[in-house]
Parts: C-alpha cells; structure tokens; sequence
C-alpha cells in the first residue's frame, strides 16, 4: 500500500476525491494523508491504518479502495494511549480494541460506491481527529444503471 | 523495534450488547397464502400495510374506546448511533414494524434493521448495512419497514440495493444492487412481496433520474422485470414528453412508497413521483406520463394496464406515490387516494375511471379540479425569479405518511398538513446526482394547521375533524376497538373515537411522529407499536420544528396486566 504526507490535498486532487461525483459521491469534509488498498490475486483488498504517537488522528486518513468488495485490513495502534476502531460493513459494524502498542486485524465488505466513515469511538478521539473515510471508487453496477444516454456531470 | 500486543481480529459491534443473536423460526411459513389472508390473523401485522388493501385496520378491538384511557408504555426499545453516520441531521424513524407470531421486524435509518421480541422489547439480532455517507438523499436517512416471506427478511437500503436476511439469524442471503447511486438514486421504502417476488421501487427524482419499479425472486435474488415510470421515446406515453432533448431520461417519476395489491384483478397500485425538474416546467412541455399517477401494474410481468394521473405536467411538487386504499362500495372495486394537491380522489380500480374527487384540505389555491377531475391551474412559477405562493406547499395537503380505511365505520381518516410555500423560478441546467428542483422554496413556517380528519368516500364529505395547530405528518391506525391512533409533530401519541373524533387518551413520547404505527398481540395481550424520531425532509411540511428533539425510539403500549 502506498501512502503519503506530501501534499495531501494534490493527491485527493489527483484521485479524483474532491470532485461531486467522480471517486466520491460529495466532496469530502476534511482530509488528512491518503492511501490506497492493494488487491490481492484473490480479489480480495489489502490494506494497513495506523494511529501515529500523538498526533489522534489515522494514517492514512482517507483509505482509497478500486472499487467495492472485501477489504483485509490491518490496524496499528502506535500510540501511547488506549484506542480503538469501529469499521463500516455490510451486516453489523466492526469494533477492534487497540491498546498501546497493539495491532488487529478486520475483515469488512462495502458493497457501493461512495464515502464511509470509521473511527475511534471512545473519549472523544473522535473529535480530536481519530475520525477518517474509506473511499470506494467504481461506479454502480452495471445492472443498476438506468437505461438513459450518458448524462452530464458536475 | 516495537513489541506490539495481539489485539485479534474485529469483531460484531452487536455482540458487544444484550442481544440474544437469534430469533425462533416464525417467519419460515409465511407463506403467499398467508399474506393474501392477512387480516384473519389478527396477533399479526405482516405487510407493511397490515394487509395488500392497504386499509392499515386492524380486527383487534381488546384496546377500546371504553378502557384506551388506561393505555400505558409495555416496553421501549432505544436504537442510538455509534460514530459518524450518513444523513445526521435528517434521520427519522419511520418504519412500520412488522410482527409475525411474537417476533418484530424492525427497520432504522442508516441500513439498521432488528429482530425483537415483541412481548419484552428484548434485541434478538441487528443488521446493518453500510451506508455512503455521501448517498444522495432528497428526503433524509430514513427506512419504512422490511417485508417478511418464507424465512426471509427482505429490505432495501440507501444506497439503492435490495437485501434478504434469514430471519432466525439477520445474516445476509442475498444483496443486489438496483439504482444508481452516481445518478443520484435511492432507496427508502418497504418491499412488497407478491406471490415469489419482491417488488421494489426507487427514490432520487428530485436530482432527475428515470423512476422505476423492480421485481427480484424471492429465493434466489435474481431480477425478473423492470418498468421504467417514465417512457422513453417510442414507449407507451412517450407523446407526453418533449420529443427533441432528454427530458424523458430525467423525468423523475419514482415508486417510493410502497403500493397495494388486488388479488383477484392481479393488480398492484403503484403512485408515482413528480417530473423533474420538479418546479420548472418549460424544459419538459406536456402531461409527463406517468409522473404523478396511479399505474395499476401486473406483478408477474410489470406491465402497466391503466394508469390515472392526478396532476399533469406538475409544476407544484405534488408527487402522488403516497398509498391507494382499495375498499369495495355499492359492489364495486374502488381505490381511494389523498392526494398532496389537496384533494381525496376515489377511482373504480378496476379500469382507473373516476369516481368521485373532493377537497380534504381548507387552503387550496395552486388550481381546482371540478367534480369530472378537469384541473385548471392558477398558481404556479411561471417568470424566472418571480416568487409565487401557493397552498398546499410542496410537501402536500398530506405526505408519503398513510391514511387509514375502517370497515366498521366505513370512514377514512386522513392526516392533514395544512401549509403553504412561496416558490421562486430559478432555471438550473442538468447534472447527474445534483438537486434539480428548477426554484427556490421557502416553506411558511408560522401560517399553519393540521387535522385529523375522517371522510366518507360514499359523498366526499368530512364527517369529523381532530384539529391542531400543527401540521399532521405521521401515518394513522385504525383498529376494531373504534380507535384512531395519530403521533403529533410535537410528540404526543393519541388515541381519537372513530365515530366522533373525540379525543381519548395521549402519552408525550419526547420527540416528533413521522412513522407507521401498528398493532398486535402476543399470548392474547394487544399491542401498540409507534417508532418516534423526528428529522427527514422537516424542512418541507414543518419547518418551524426543525430544532425539536430527534429522538431515536419505538414505543410500545398495552393495558395494565390484571393482578
């Protein structure tokens, strides 16, 4: 998987995440580094998050997947503090604690494109910046597209 | 280098709560047979409307004029959010819960779906389905109600898929997607189930997409046919639409309530939604078929046999998708509809001849519709940036929220949003997946009324009225105890005489009413079932409680156990 610091509001430029209606659905309401999931020969997504020493927030901030499907994704939790992590999937939400220095794992399955939040639902990590979005990219299906001429887009 | 400690693998947020994980097998002999003769089992509630004529009448009559005064909270069940979630502001509880021999099936906002124990409140499983938060959504995050079949628990999500769960377990069994989020669809009502279907429609056209009705086999998932609402040249209709220019495409004209269903005619009576762009009418000449109709669609192919259309070539925002009541008169098959622009239409369903049509709201100015349904308008934008108001507002002399039909009493009683909008021409050019009203509007937000109001669909005429200061915007029971229960904006739970519309009893709930209450009973005890919550598209039929509590709860009523 291949993250940055440099620049992140280029790269979310450059993915296409601040646009209404190109990878994302809105444009997203803050963002800090940006990552993108890896596909395994199985179909399945690969990717890391990590909670850096000090700073509450996730690295990446805005995980980008290809499109819609599962994602095998690995957590960090490099601080010196207690967190942990409540993931979007399809059937029930997924919780992981995170102690100092602790690594999980979690299986999702996000099945449309758009935006999804995760975060750090204890204390207020949530305010403090340990909040982040899992792109899907993609469009629809092609069964679920209207039978229309292509439309034009903001 | 850094010893890390083994925090293991993610698991259920749910398993971290008081559910039990399972449900006992009630639904595996919900069968075709069963739903057609709904009403003979009285302890159930088991289609979105109580039974396919959409009368939402229950034969349960424990709870009564003479003792509902004595109604008190059996139990409350509480949903709360954890972290962040789609549609934050606009979330509202709006389901009608489903009960099948003991067992609730229970939709929220936000893809959550529950199992519980109908006698205790306990949580048996929960689902949740991940939602964008970024989904397109004219209305707010809201679901009306699930539909149950054959061990099956089917429901549709925000972001436009159709899902079927197995009932003992909530676990998925099979997920199609059946709108296009990018184009701004969405999804928000309950399936209907019909025969080995479930039929689906759609929601998004207020960002100007091509309404549709889709039906999936029950069992496997597949989809078996789709009906577009909107013709495209060529099609049945299409004469309605501008024959140069893609109007067609953007029309609108969604299925986003659910319909009902007349066994014997093989009829199901969809109402569909307003043209897009809704407010500016010049970049779409004509009637727009089958924008604002009622189609009477066969269910095993999706062909549409009749239609009627209540508002054509709409300039007001009067979608008429909210429900068609079937009830028989005089020996004939009839359908009766309350209509957002302000009239009570009566139809033979059988072939969609007018029968009667009639005012059920005070205040209406956008036009008139003489007793033949001629319709001349008389308020409407017109002038690009010249405000005009009009009653009743964009949000209807009532909403998607349901009328009732007693057999007893041979009434219908109506919930009433008496509220008017001023509406102003601003012309937009097209983008997939952006709003395209075509006007700005501004709702009045002090000059207003409600009612609960019963008619007599053999004259037209308003037999009773139950008013408020504030608009009614919460569905309607009736029951065989003489009752009528009606939520309130401002929180209260009511129980009215539905001979007289003498108010009986009331219980502050703490929050807003926008959904379906439904009644049951378990081991002889009846029910009644009210999710609260207060949000969606407030904005458009009351927004002087846009700041009232949202409130997140189901509450459940029953008479004192005997000592």
């Amino acid at each position: 998987m291949a993250t940055t610091n440099v620049e992140p509001a280029g790269l979310v430029s450059e993915l296409g995440l601040d646009k209404q209606n190109r990878a994302s659905l809105g444009r997203l309401l803050g963002h800090g580094s940006v990552g993108r999931a890896e596909e395994g020969e199985d179909g399945r997504m690969h990717a890391t998050i990590r909670i850096p020493p000090d700073e509450l927030a996730w690295e990446p901030a805005i995980l980008a997947l290809p499109h819609s499907g599962d994602l095998e994704l690995e957590i960090v939790n490099d601080d010196e503090n207690t967190h942990c992590a409540l993931l979007p999937s399809n059937g029930d939400q997924q919780f992981l604690w995170l102690p100092n220095f602790s690594r999980g794992t979690a299986s999702l399955k996000l099945n449309g494109p758009g935006y999804y939040w995760f975060s750090s639902p204890i204390g207020n990590d949530e305010g403090r910046g340990l909040t982040g979005a899992i792109v899907v990219m993609g469009e629809s299906p092609p069964e679920a597209r209207l039978d229309r001429p292509p439309q034009p887009r903001p | 280098m850094t010893e890390y400690i083994e925090a293991g693998h993610a698991v259920d947020h749910g398993s971290l709560s008081g559910g039990a994980g399972s449900a006992p097998p009630v639904a595996q002999d919900v069968t075709y047979e069963r739903l057609l003769q709904a009403r003979s089992e009285p302890q159930n509630w088991l289609t979105y409307y109580g039974a396919y004529d959409g009368k939402r009448f229950s034969p349960l009559d424990q709870i009564n004029t003479e003792n509902v005064n004595r109604l008190t909270p059996a139990w409350v069940f509480q949903t709360g959010a954890a972290g962040m979630h789609a549609g934050p502001s606009t979330y509202a509880f709006e389901a009608a819960p489903i009960v099948v021999d003991g067992v609730m099936f229970l939709s929220g906002w936000d893809g959550w779906i529950w199992a519980l124990d109908a006698k205790t409140g306990q949580e048996l499983w929960r689902y949740k389905h991940a939602i964008p938060y970024d989904t397109s959504l004219c209305c707010g995050n809201v679901n009306r109600g699930v539909a149950v079949a054959k061990g099956k628990v089917f429901a549709v999500t925000l972001n436009a898929h159709v899902i079927a769960l197995d009932a003992e377990t909530g676990t998925q069994v099979w997920d199609r997607a059946y709108g296009d989020v990018r184009a701004g669809e969405s999804a928000t009502l309950a399936p209907l189930v019909v025969k080995d279907l479930v039929v689906v429609g759609s929601a998004g056209g207020e960002f100007g997409v091509r309404g549709h009705l889709d039906a999936f086999d029950m069992e496997s998932g597949e989809r078996v046919w789709r009906t577009y609402t909107v013709p495209k040249p060529g099609e049945p209709g299409a004469e309605t639409w501008p024959q140069d220019g893609e109007a067609w495409a953007r029309g609108g004209a969604n299925t986003w309530v659910t319909g009902t269903f007349d066994p014997e005619l093989n009829l199901m009576y969809w109402g569909t939604g307003n043209p897009a762009p809704d407010f500016d009418g010049g970049v779409r000449e004509g009637d727009n078929l089958y924008t604002d109709s009622v189609i009477a669609v066969n269910p095993d192919n999706g062909q549409i046999e009749w239609h009627y259309q209540y508002n054509p070539h709409d300039l007001w925002d009067y979608d008429s998708t909210m429900e068609h009541i079937l009830f028989e008169q005089d020996g004939r098959k009839l359908l009766g509809h309350f209509n957002k622009n302000g009239y009570f239409f009566v139809l033979d369903r059988t072939n969609g001849e007018l029968v009667r049509v009639a005012p059920f709201v005070d205040r209406i100015t956008w036009g008139e519709i003489d007793a033949n349904g001629r319709i001349t308008p008389k308020v409407y934008p017109e002038k690009e940036g010249e405000p005009v108001h009009f009653w009743p507002g964009p949000a209807g002399g009532k909403e998607w929220t349901h009328a009732a039909y007693s057999p007893r009493t041979q009434l219908f009683y109506v919930p009433v949003q008496d509220v008017g909008a001023e509406v102003t021409l601003r012309r937009r050019e097209f983008r997939e997946s952006i709003p395209y009203w075509g006007a700005g509007v501004v709702v009045d937000s002090t000059d207003m009324a409600g009612s609960v109001s019963a008619f007599d669909p053999s004259t037209g005429e308003e037999v009773w009225r139950w008013h408020r200061e504030v608009p009614m915007c919460a569905s309607v029971l009736a029951t065989a105890g003489d009752l009528v229960f009606a939520g309130e904006p401002t929180g209260e739970f009511n129980a009215l005489d539905a001979r007289t519309g003498e108010h009986l009893w009331h219980f502050q709930t703490g929050c807003g009413h926008h959904s379906s209450p439904t009644t049951y009973s378990v081991d002889g005890r009846q029910y009644i079932a009210v999710p609260v919550g207060w949000g969606a598209w407030v904005e458009g039929f009351l927004p002087g409680l846009l700041g009232a509590p949202h409130g997140d709860a189901l509450f459940v009523f029953a008479l004192p156990e005997e000592a």
